[in-house]
């Protein structure tokens, strides 16, 4: 009997435990459908202006990309290639940049649609809807913050590359 | 003999043919428009100069002059020439960085946009 107490204790309390926080997120979500409503026009000019912001920064940061890959990677492996030395490190880096820096574009892309298709959204009738495909934008818009990670890493490591190189020619001289 | 004729001729209806050829006219124009809308969303909206946010060639082209550093890819492989490099990449790198937080989730969250439930 009080084996059967403390089962039925324990399971109550595993349904309690897994069912209270999806009942209050579900409320939230309530709560902020109802502020999708009410704030409509703010918003969508808010996502406007997010909309210009990011191509301005796109812009900017495939020009940065550009020139790493086309003024700096390419004309050093090219010096390289002309002097007979052979690095494997920085091809491997040029190559997993072009790749990357492409990626990157297609990211931006790919979000730059999914906000397109937010802005266009009736919010004010139709909030729930409107709110899944903002969750949709922002997992868009991760995508591009961590190709730009992706990217400060590979910088990070050629520049490592090219330091090691730089000390090498150092002790050689010397 | 003419009066008969008349009788047995169908009465024009004018009304009704105007209102078929508007009704058609809107219709063609609506399908014709949604065709249009359906391909410009799928692309043609990359390429669109006038819609908000458009950044055009020559802008870029003018950001790619001021910004365009160039490491020569003719001379000696030394210790200079190296840390010459080094400094190009920490010029380029020190632009990259005061843009690298420009995708973050701030613009996009709840309370930015103003969907957090006023009671919060």
């Amino acid at each position: 009997m009080q084996r059967r107490l403390n089962f039925s204790l324990l399971l109550a309390a595993v349904i309690v435990a897994f069912s209270a926080p999806t009942v209050s997120a579900a409320e939230l979500d309530e709560k902020r459908i109802g502020a999708i409503s009410q704030n409509c026009s703010i918003i969508k000019e808010r996502l406007r202006r997010i909309e210009s912001a990011g191509a301005r920064s796109r812009v900017y940061l495939g020009t940065q990309y550009e020139s790493i890959y086309s003024g700096l990677m390419s004309n050093l492996s090219l010096r390289l290639m002309r002097n007979g030395i052979a690095n494997q490190d920085i091809a491997n880096q040029q190559a997993t940049f072009k790749s990357e820096r492409e990626r990157f574009r297609n990211d931006f892309i790919g979000y730059s649609q999914e906000l397109k298709n937010l802005i266009a959204m009736d919010c004010k009738n139709e909030p729930k809807k409107f709110y899944k495909q903002l969750k949709k934008t922002r997992t868009k818009r991760e995508d591009i913050s961590k190709s730009i990670q992706r990217m400060n890493d590979i910088i990070s490591g050629h520049r490592q590359t090219v330091q090691s190189l730089r000390d090498n020619t150092k002790k050689d001289n010397k | 003999m003419n009066a008969e004729e008349n009788k047995d001729k169908k009465p024009i209806r004018g009304g009704r043919n105007l209102v078929l050829l508007g009704v058609g006219a809107i219709a063609i124009a609506l399908i014709t428009t949604s065709i249009s809308l359906y391909f410009y969303s799928k692309g043609d909206i990359y390429i669109d100069r006038s819609r908000p946010g458009y950044i055009s060639e020559d802008e870029v082209r003018q950001a790619d002059d001021d910004y365009q550093e160039k490491y020569s890819d003719e001379g000696d492989i030394t210790d200079d020439s190296l840390s010459e490099y080094l400094e190009e990449l920490d010029r380029v790198t020190e632009r990259i960085e005061s843009s690298q937080n420009d995708f973050g989730p701030d613009p996009l969250s709840d309370d930015s946009l103003m969907i957090t439930p006023d009671d919060d």
